[in-house]
């Protein structure tokens, strides 16, 4: 126990004395942890740009963008198609494009469909994007909901109050309507109690009519002699007309008073009972007629009640017919939402091989750009090529070429093995394949500076390690870069893991043309440049120390091992 | 003809002189030894000579092939470098790397043709006794095959001059001398050697001039000679059998010019008025009466000698 103490201790003093190893155990994990900490200690999504499309952004449309506004998200507006905003989710610039109707009122039976467009390879992002986008879109179905919900609801209160309205209206003209109809019964039975029957004597008609004309003359007569009196004649002449007609009359008063009277008598009696009938029946008729005003006057009402309560029913029918959505679908759920990959159906893997390609290159061509040049400083040889008539430009890209053939075997084996799992991808290759040597590039050269900063061959493989590992971290594919504060997420953009991702990704799973992406692919061949002038630098203010120190190094070696010997 | 000049060289590390206004010349086709104790500046002295370190005071300059006309050798090092052949204390190879593309990659670094280096090649393996390992791993040799071949990539391209830091060290007698024989095989092909070593007997053996190093500063250098001149002794110790040819033998010297002669027992301490006269009488004695020498110390010094009183009166 106590030896595995000792030991323990003693390694790490060692590790600890090593100013380096120790710089790269202690710190590199506190700084790690110190980057992670301030870039994720976070629930924002700072960087979500959200492309939106819509035919027109009117009103609605925009109260929708303002709710993703509230989640931070940066709106991109697309009002020409979507087909751009597709394109830009390709190249990296936007996360989701979402289609959007006209706008949001929901003004039929039919579901609104909004679509959402997905890079599925991103699967850090998608889903948290889409989470959060549809959630907001929920609360616009819902609002949509309730509005559709409130407005039948509405309706149906207002035609139960008209309803309410009627049934009065109905109770009233049920009552005037029975009213009229007592009216109307009691008409019907007096006219039924109405006797009409003529009387049944026969008349001898001829001397009926002289009767008639002689009491018609007799009556002219006596009218002639009122005239005459009521003329103002003198007296004389009065009574000498008056004389001369009274003769004619007295002669019709004896041919009427001669057997002609029996006659008229009877006639006058029948007149007489026609004339009772007759007054009955007026005095029928002028009650049935007063019963009847009021039937009609009641049936007026019953009439007007029913107008009325066709209005209302009309006034129902109308406003029921305007409610447009009666869908119960519909109503529950304004919006139909549909989610489409931008790059087609594909399995996980195609969606992780970008990273994972990318992934191996980097940890590989660091790895082993660091480990040639720590051979080589390390090499018992390494002393000998100080006097070979060779260039430092010469020993730095045998280094580096020494790792692009090595790495460019793994890239054939990779991309090789993975047509067996990845069919179809085959065209991409190329252009895959140069992307993946500049990158590696960048990683080599990244590998051997560390490898020429660092004596020791474990600090300088830790110090690859955790760079690569600093780099995986800020890359997005453990964690959404768009989770970060814009200015690590700034930085990180120049991350060249990322720019290699990016591109394999865009040109793997997108078939994007590099000519689409020279910037990012400049950038990147930028970086090899300027790390090869680094290097080359690097290389010869460093050589002879590096060779100084080589040498002290092997001759205290020696001058020990000479003490050893002695001692012996 | 000069092949090297150090003029006032001073090096420094950290304000701390490691070698103090050397002066040295090297010339073609010398075996030139620097000796000296660890942490003396020997190896400094080498880095300097070899362009690894610059000085920090002086100059050391190089004559290149037929030419009086000197070049600073840190000036102008990437063309000078090419022919220096450097061997250091350590083997200087690629381990996994076989004898023959060990001499191969080398060679083809200093961009000799396919053909010449071939016949290099051939002639260094057969030289240095190693063709029958040429496709042998180099980690897979004995030490001293090692070094052998350490030396061949040091040889390849047929350098000017050849620097070695102890090169006999970690070797056991036999490959020592071994290798010893090998640098005089290479000196003879007009190869200029810079041997730095604390073997000093090795030295001895083969360097024609030598420079002794101690604390930073060149006490003496030259010629072997040269440098043994100053200390040469005023008198020589000779012991025989027995104690009866001890006395004839003191019978016999008496007539001839000798200062004294010291009785010490088993020895006698000769100091004569002429040298080289009582040394060559000395020997017609012992043949003439046929004594059995057991023990004659040469007045002239040992490197070992010179060294230890340098270092002594240093001390002192």
């Amino acid at each position: 126990m106590a030896a595995i103490w000792l030991l323990t201790i003693k390694n790490i003093k060692l590790l600890l004395r090593a100013k380096w190893s120790a710089l790269i155990v202690i710190f590199a994990p506190l700084l790690l942890i110190l980057l992670l900490g301030l870039s994720y200690n976070t629930s924002n999504s700072f960087g979500i740009v959200v492309g939106v499309y819509a035919p027109e952004f009117t009103g609605d449309i925009n109260e929708f963008t303002n709710l993703l506004k509230e989640e931070q998200f940066a709106i991109r507006e697309y009002p020409e198609s979507i087909e751009s905003c597709i394109s830009d989710i390709k190249g990296g610039s936007v996360h989701t494009c979402i289609s959007l109707p006209k706008n949001l009122h929901v003004q039929d039976n039919t579901q609104k469909e909004i679509t959402f467009y997905v890079d599925p390879s991103r699967i850090n992002l998608v889903w948290m994007v889409q989470e959060t986008v549809k959630s907001k879109f929920n609360i616009k179905s819902q609002e949509i909901s309730q509005e559709l919900t409130q407005d039948i609801l509405t309706k149906v209160e207002d035609t139960r109050s008209q309803l309410s309205t009627q049934s009065t209206n109905v109770i009233s003209a049920k009552e005037k309507a029975s009213a009229a109809n007592e009216g109307a019964s009691s008409v019907a039975q007096k006219l039924q109690g109405l006797d009409l029957q003529a009387p049944e004597a026969t008349y001898n008609t001829s001397e009926a009519n002289l009767t008639g004309t002689l009491s018609n003359i007799k009556e002219k007569l006596n009218e002639a002699v009122v005239i005459v009196k009521d003329a103002g004649l003198e007296e004389s002449k009065e009574d000498e007309v008056v004389s001369a007609l009274a003769g004619p009359v007295n002669i019709i008063n004896s041919f009427l008073d001669s057997g002609t009277g029996d006659l008229l008598t009877k006639l006058q009696t029948d007149l007489e009972t026609v004339k009772g009938k007759l007054s009955a029946a007026a005095t029928t008729v002028s009650s049935s007629a007063e019963t009847l005003s009021t039937s009609t006057s009641s049936l007026q009402e019953v009439s007007t009640a029913l107008e009325a309560m066709q209005n209302s029913i009309n006034d129902m029918q109308s406003k029921l017919d305007s409610l447009k959505v009666t869908d119960a679908q519909t109503i529950s759920s304004p919006f139909v939402t549909k989610i489409e990959k931008v790059s087609g159906e594909r399995t996980y893997l195609n969606y992780l091989f970008p990273a994972l390609l990318v992934l191996v290159i980097m940890f590989s061509t660091m790895l082993l750009g660091t480990t040639l040049v720590m051979i080589e400083k390390h090499s018992p040889a390494f002393l000998r090529n100080f006097f070979v008539p060779v260039s430092k430009f010469t020993f730095i890209t045998s280094t580096y070429v020494t790792n692009i053939v090595m790495i460019v075997t793994q890239i054939i084996v990779i991309l090789g093995i993975s047509l067996f799992f990845i069919k179809d991808t085959l065209g991409s290759f190329g252009s895959v394949a140069l992307i993946l040597f500049i990158g590696a590039s960048v990683f080599t050269f990244i590998g051997m500076i560390i490898g020429y900063l660092f004596m020791s061959e474990e600090t300088a493989t830790l110090a690859s390690i955790s760079l690569g590992s600093v780099f995986l971290l800020f890359s997005g594919v453990i964690l959404p870069l768009e989770a970060v504060p814009p200015f690590i997420r700034a930085i990180a953009s120049f991350n060249p893991f990322v720019l290699t991702e990016k591109l394999v990704r865009e040109v793997f799973l997108f078939g994007a043309p590099l000519s689409q992406n020279l910037l990012d692919l400049g950038i990147l061949a930028g970086y090899a440049i300027v790390l090869f002038v680094a290097i080359l630098i690097m290389e010869s203010l460093l050589h002879k120390h590096l060779v100084h120190k080589f040498m002290h190094r092997h001759h205290v070696f020696h001058r020990q091992r000479e003490k050893q010997m002695k001692n012996i | 003809m000069d092949l090297i000049r150090l003029r006032e060289v001073t090096k420094e590390y950290r304000k701390r002189a490691v070698l103090q206004n050397v002066s040295l010349t090297i010339e073609e086709g010398d075996i030139f030894g620097v000796i000296g104790q660890s942490g003396s500046g020997k190896t400094t002295l080498l880095n300097l000579i070899a362009g690894f370190i610059e000085p920090t005071d002086g100059q050391v300059v190089y004559y290149p092939e037929g030419s009086t006309k000197e070049k600073d050798l840190h000036r102008n090092f990437s063309q000078i470098k090419r022919h220096i052949g450097y061997t250091p204390q350590h083997n200087s190879l690629y381990p996994k790397l076989t004898v023959q593309e060990n001499l191969w990659h080398f060679g083809r670094l200093y961009k000799i043709d396919k053909q010449t280096l071939t016949t290099n090649i051939r002639n260094l393996l057969n030289f240095t006794h190693l063709f029958d390992y040429r496709h042998f791993l180099s980690e897979q040799l004995s030490g001293g095959m090692q070094k052998r071949l350490d030396l061949s990539c040091s040889l390849v391209h047929k350098p000017r001059l050849l620097i070695l830091d102890e090169p006999t060290s970690d070797l056991d007698p036999i490959l020592q001398k071994e290798i010893i024989h090998l640098l005089q095989e290479v000196n003879k092909q007009g190869v200029t050697i810079i041997i730095a070593s604390h073997h000093l007997e090795s030295i001895e053996n083969i360097c024609n001039k030598v420079a002794i190093i101690h604390q930073g500063k060149v006490h003496t250098h030259g010629l072997m000679e040269e440098v043994r001149k100053p200390y040469l002794k005023d008198h020589f110790t000779i012991r025989v059998r027995s104690v009866e040819q001890k006395q004839l033998l003191i019978d016999k010297l008496k007539v001839l010019p000798i200062q004294k002669i010291v009785d010490k027992g088993n020895s006698l301490v000769i100091y004569p008025s002429n040298i080289e006269n009582t040394m060559a009488n000395l020997l017609k004695i012992i043949k003439e009466e046929n004594l059995f020498l057991h023990d004659l110390d040469l007045r002239r010094p040992s490197l070992n000698e010179i060294f230890e009183k340098i270092t002594t009166d240093a001390a002192n």
